[in-house]
């Protein structure tokens, strides 16, 4: 194997002292001098209801107020995969807390006093709040004319009905799977609604000038994404947009397309001259940005005596709130995947996503998977032990290997997961456990596998652009985003290694869609393989003209040209050594005093060419939706104290197939915060809702997300590297796939300690103390 | 978020002067110490006080001592000094237990354990200790001081016996003179900061003599008294144990909320009393305990 220089290095974050210092500019930072106006929104109280009319004499009349927009000011619908959404509710609110109206005023305390003394008069209507009531018979509609919504081809509403979209696949033979089958397990799995928790909360800036340019500085995963939806929605060309990304302070997917951004961009428009900021509050950005969606999943499973798998069928039904211009997509994802990294013939998969009365649900790390795999990894467990297999051996004989085929017809990518399953095993001692601490506890071991394909458009797209400076420092300009994940770091690596330039001397900035090529957005774990694609083609290019410049000046045959520790060398004259700096700017000298070449500027782009989603509506059969998957295992052992149910992670090993760490500490990081997102979501976060759609916890108070406390004892990451044939030296994505397996795997660890099958998440201690005082008094 | 409520602020150089603001605003004065619950709800519309009274620059009300049996703890002495201070930790072991439990150590660098009983939540793990060690509030207005029992302050959830123009300057404590000791066990919902699920505070000396507290499992945090009675005089036994927990649903009241349901917080006080009786005897008897990891999971 070729020895890389830069890659597969663990090369310190480029971003780093920038954050650490505090010299890392966030959206809130901004001056924009005396013509800031800031907005304040007046949301819903009613999870459904007619708007009668909303009084804003009195909110007038407080000082500082500039200017109250409604609904009526922007009669716009907006959207990323389908528009069913609203700048502000319209004649209707369909969730507590959508915005109804915002008021613009001079300092922020002013434009939430006014907030306050808007009056708005509702007529209620029935509200569906769980996605089994809104697909009952009569239940209320939340979008009647759903059929007249713009969609991208790849969905299949239901008009006169709650569904949104409904994602069928169908393989095989299922009456003949399950007749083969000797034992079949069906039950159900329910998983709640999640909030991302992203420390920096919403905040978006805009500005439209009196020459009729929009400028929205946003706090974005997305900000190609967000330009074309703001140019879309409010009728401007995409010229006269730009949106500025500054650095973020997280995502998880909560700033991915478009939710509140619109807002500032809209109330902009109407006020020339002006920045108008919206920044959420801790509460509001618990209510009203996008949550991940809640889950009843329905699952069949046949299988031999022998341990294989003969049928599945998999019904996943998904609350995903009032609006899913983005949810349905989650659904679309998974519908597609639901077999989990195994090989069945016979599948039926129907993932159907539902209008309820709670907030929009949209992207959040794991897109889907981690709800659908706390069903299916639970249940693959269960169907083991039924049978007296290992549950190990049972998931090794059925793993998912290259050339298998996927749940829709196309080929399984190359992939490590045995390697995965053999390293984890051996990592966690798996089959001896450890002695519990005390005679109040017991402990038990849990095991996990996991996959996520890239969910994107066939048509996702990344670009770069690359240029060399005097001294040979290079800015490598792209638009995904940091979130975190040191994207900027491993796309100056990529850079460094095909120009033999240190990553030292790559300066990588933050977006504006105004000069940087671009982008999808940064979503999906597609950004390293995708952006890395389209920043090592910019690389080959800066090369190729390097190259055939030095070529054409000194007369050497191309093919023994060669870049190394920042110069161009020959390999037949060792002598020959051009350093970089000495022309990728100013050109090269000739004898008669003239000079060749000039700046070096480079550009690269990818697009998966192979990709499709023209799969059959009713199979799903014949396109090549998902790009590739990214697989991987994972166990733990688990404490748990019996009369309390408090649990600890005494140990947890997670392999993931890489493809090629590009750099390997980032991986190990992604593995570490991945892990401890994931236990967070099963042992104790928890979005709940009361009867009349009204969130009881927007809070830290009683939201918990994970400190340094609840970090487990020992986190052992492990890295498998199969190839990616067609990413970056190899490598396709892993930042959402550490989060996935850890629901399941808890789940499975309690049961065996316990002997206790939960079958709803979060497993909070509360929950297995009592469900454990039950099983002692049978 | 941003304060929408507009309020005037003052900062006095002696207490006279914020008995006197106190005396003319009443309950539209708001005496600013820590500022934790304070701002918080401000910002969030559930107060709007006319005046907060900032009194960080009363060094008086700084005062922590330990005299002739009574711990002294003045109005403005935060939860970090309090678990900082070698004499506190050894005088009321569980004062310092309840106090590491209290929010996170930023909160407890500015919260005051003063301003904290003020707050009178049901929740609050600082009542368990004080109600154990038989506190005195302090309350001053400008004709004198009031000293309130612990055990009349608590008057209903957010509650006290304090009145509109009195300010609490200080807590005292008695510490006992024979050999005793204390502990506290909290449970909350992970490892980071939390209000508690449930919280029980055991004091105990070589006399077998017994007081026991309790928090968030009624309205008020109060004494356990039939416990109390149950216990008293005998020396610890399993049985004896298993008798006392048997009282505590006479002896508690709570309630289903969003942090536990009221059949959880029942069966997981059976545990906590008896691991935290246990915990005390081994406390009295010389050996180290750690309260946080005494009821399992991550601490």
């Amino acid at each position: 194997m070729k020895e890389y220089t830069y890659i597969g290095k663990d090369v310190v974050r480029i971003d780093g002292l920038e954050k650490i210092s505090g010299a890392a500019i966030y959206g809130d930072d901004i001056d924009f001098g005396a013509n800031l106006l800031h907005a304040e929104l007046v949301s819903s109280t009613e999870a459904h209801a007619i708007i009668k009319s909303i009084d804003i004499s009195e909110a007038l009349k407080v000082k500082g107020v500039y200017k109250i927009f409604t609904g009526k000011d922007f009669p716009y619908k907006f959207g990323l995969y389908m528009k069913d959404r609203f700048i502000f509710a319209q004649d209707k609110v369909r969730f507590v807390g959508e915005q109804i109206a915002a008021v613009v005023a001079r300092n922020p305390g002013a434009a939430k006093r006014a907030a306050a003394l808007i009056k708005v008069e509702y007529e209620p209507l029935p509200a569906v709040l769980d996605q089994m009531q809104a697909l009952a018979d009569g239940a209320t509609l939340l979008h009647p004319d759903l059929e007249n919504y713009p969609h991208v081809p790849w969905f299949f509403p239901k008009p006169g009905t709650n569904i949104a979209h409904w994602r069928k696949t169908r393989k095989g033979d299922m009456k003949g799977g399950f007749n083969e089958a000797d034992f079949i397990l069906e039950d159900t799995y329910t998983v709640p609604r999640y909030a991302h928790c992203a420390i920096e909360t919403h905040v978006a800036i805009g500005k439209f000038d009196y020459s009729g340019r929009l400028t929205v500085w946003s706090s974005s995963q997305s900000p190609h994404t967000q330009r074309h939806l703001f140019a879309e929605a409010l009728g401007l060309g995409h010229k006269d947009v730009r949106v500025i990304a500054p650095h973020v302070g997280g995502g998880f997917g909560g700033k991915a397309g478009v939710t509140m951004e619109i807002i500032p961009a809209a109330l902009a428009t109407k006020l020339k001259g002006y920045a108008v900021k919206l920044r959420y509050s801790r509460e509001q950005e618990f209510i009203n940005t996008y949550q991940r969606l809640g889950v009843v999943a329905k699952l069949k499973m046949g299988v031999t005596k022998e341990g294989r798998i003969t049928a599945l069928d998999h019904k996943i039904y998904w609350d995903a709130g009032a609006y899913v211009e983005y949810g349905a997509n989650v659904v679309n994802a998974v519908g597609l995947s639901a077999i989990g990294p195994y090989r069945i013939d016979n599948i039926s998969i129907d993932s159907v996503c539902v209008y309820t009365n709670l907030p929009p649900g949209g992207a959040y790390r794991g897109f889907g998977y981690s709800e659908m795999l706390f069903g299916l990894e639970s249940h693959v467990t269960r169907v083991a032990n039924e049978l007296g297999i290992d549950q190990i051996e049972f998931r090794r004989k059925n793993a998912i290997k290259v050339g298998d085929t996927t749940a829709y017809g196309a080929k399984m990518n190359p992939n490590g997961l045995l390697e995965c399953i053999d390293k984890v095993v051996k990592a966690i001692d798996w089959g001896n456990k450890p002695a519990p601490t005390n005679p109040n506890t017991v402990i038990g071991n849990g095991f996990s596998l996991f996959w996520k394909a890239p969910a994107m458009p066939p048509n996702a797209s990344s670009s770069a652009f690359l240029k060399f400076n005097e001294d040979a420092s290079i800015n490598l300009i792209i638009s995904g985003m940091d979130i975190g994940q040191g994207y900027q770091t491993v796309m100056a690596q990529i850079a460094a290694e095909i120009l033999s330039v240190p990553p030292s001397k790559i300066r990588v900035e933050t977006p504006d869609t105004d000069r940087n090529p671009y982008e999808w957005q940064t979503v999906a774990s597609h950004i390293t393989w995708s952006s890395g694609n389209a920043v090592k083609k910019a690389a080959i290019d800066a090369r190729e003209q390097i190259l055939s410049l030095v070529q054409r000046v000194f007369n050497l045959p191309l093919e023994e040209l060669y870049l190394e520790d920042e110069a161009v060398k020959c390999t037949q004259d060792p002598s020959f050594n051009l350093p970089l700096k000495s022309f990728v700017v100013d050109g090269i000298m000739t004898k008669d005093g003239t000079f060749k070449g000039g700046p070096i500027n480079a550009r690269g782009m990818f697009m998966p060419e192979f990709s499709s989603a023209n799969g059959d509506p009713e199979t799903s059969q014949g396109g090549h939706p998902n790009v590739h998957y990214t697989v991987g295992a994972a166990a733990l052992t688990l404490e748990i104290d019996k009369d309390t149910g408090k649990m600890r992670v005494l140990k947890t090993a997670l392999a993931i197939d890489a493809g090629k760490a590009l750099n390997p500490d980032l991986v190990r990081g992604q593995i570490t915060g991945g892990m401890l997102q994931g236990l967070a979501t099963v042992l104790y976060e928890d979005m709940r809702y009361d009867s009349k759609g009204k969130l009881l916890n927007p809070n830290f108070t009683d939201y918990k997300i994970p400190t340094a406390m609840d970090v487990p004892d020992e986190i052992i990451p492990i890295i498998v590297e199969v190839p990616q044939p067609d990413g970056p030296f190899g490598a396709r994505g892993i930042g959402e796939h550490t989060m996935l397996p850890a629901a399941p795997m808890v789940a499975n660890a309690v049961e065996d300690a316990l002997g206790l099958r939960i079958k709803s998440m979060p497993i909070t201690a509360e929950k297995v103390a009592m469900a454990y005082l039950a099983s002692k008094k049978q | 978020m941003s304060i929408a409520h507009e309020f005037n602020y003052e900062r006095p150089q002696n207490l006279h002067s914020v008995l006197e603001l106190k005396d003319s605003y009443r309950n539209k004065a708001f005496i600013y110490a820590g500022g934790t619950d304070l701002v918080v709800n401000i910002k969030e519309g559930l107060v709007k006080p006319e005046l907060l009274i900032d009194i960080k620059d009363l060094a008086e009300l700084h005062k922590l001592c330990l005299d002739n049996g009574t711990l002294y703890i003045g109005a403005s002495v935060t939860f970090t000094e309090l678990i900082d201070t070698e004499f506190v930790k050894q005088a009321c072991p569980m004062l310092h237990d309840a106090c590491k439990t209290v929010a996170s150590t930023g909160v407890r660098s500015r919260a005051t354990l003063a301003g904290n009983i003020c707050s009178a939540v049901p929740s609050l793990d600082s009542a368990t200790p004080l109600l154990c060690y038989q506190a005195v509030v302090h309350c001053a207005n400008t004709e004198g001081v009031r000293n309130i029992p612990i055990s009349e302050w608590f008057l209903a959830p957010r509650k006290t016996a304090i009145k509109d123009n009195e300010m609490v300057t200080g807590i005292s404590l008695k510490i006992p003179k024979e050999t005793s000791t204390s502990v506290y066990l909290k449970l909350g919902r992970y490892g980071g900061e939390d209000l508690a699920q449930a919280g029980w505070g055991i004091w105990m000396n070589t006399a077998n003599q017994y007081r026991i507290a309790h928090c968030a499992l009624a309205p008020i945090p109060s004494r356990a008294a039939l416990i109390e009675a149950l216990l008293n005089g005998k020396e610890l036994s399993q049985e004896l144990i298993e008798a006392a927990v048997a009282l505590i649903p006479n002896e508690i009241n709570p309630i289903t909320d969003i942090r536990s349901s009221k059949e959880y917080r029942l069966h997981v006080s059976g545990v906590m009393l008896k691991r935290g009786l246990l915990a005390a005897k081994d406390r009295l008897e010389g050996k180290e305990i750690e309260p946080a990891k005494l009821l399992g999971g991550i601490a």
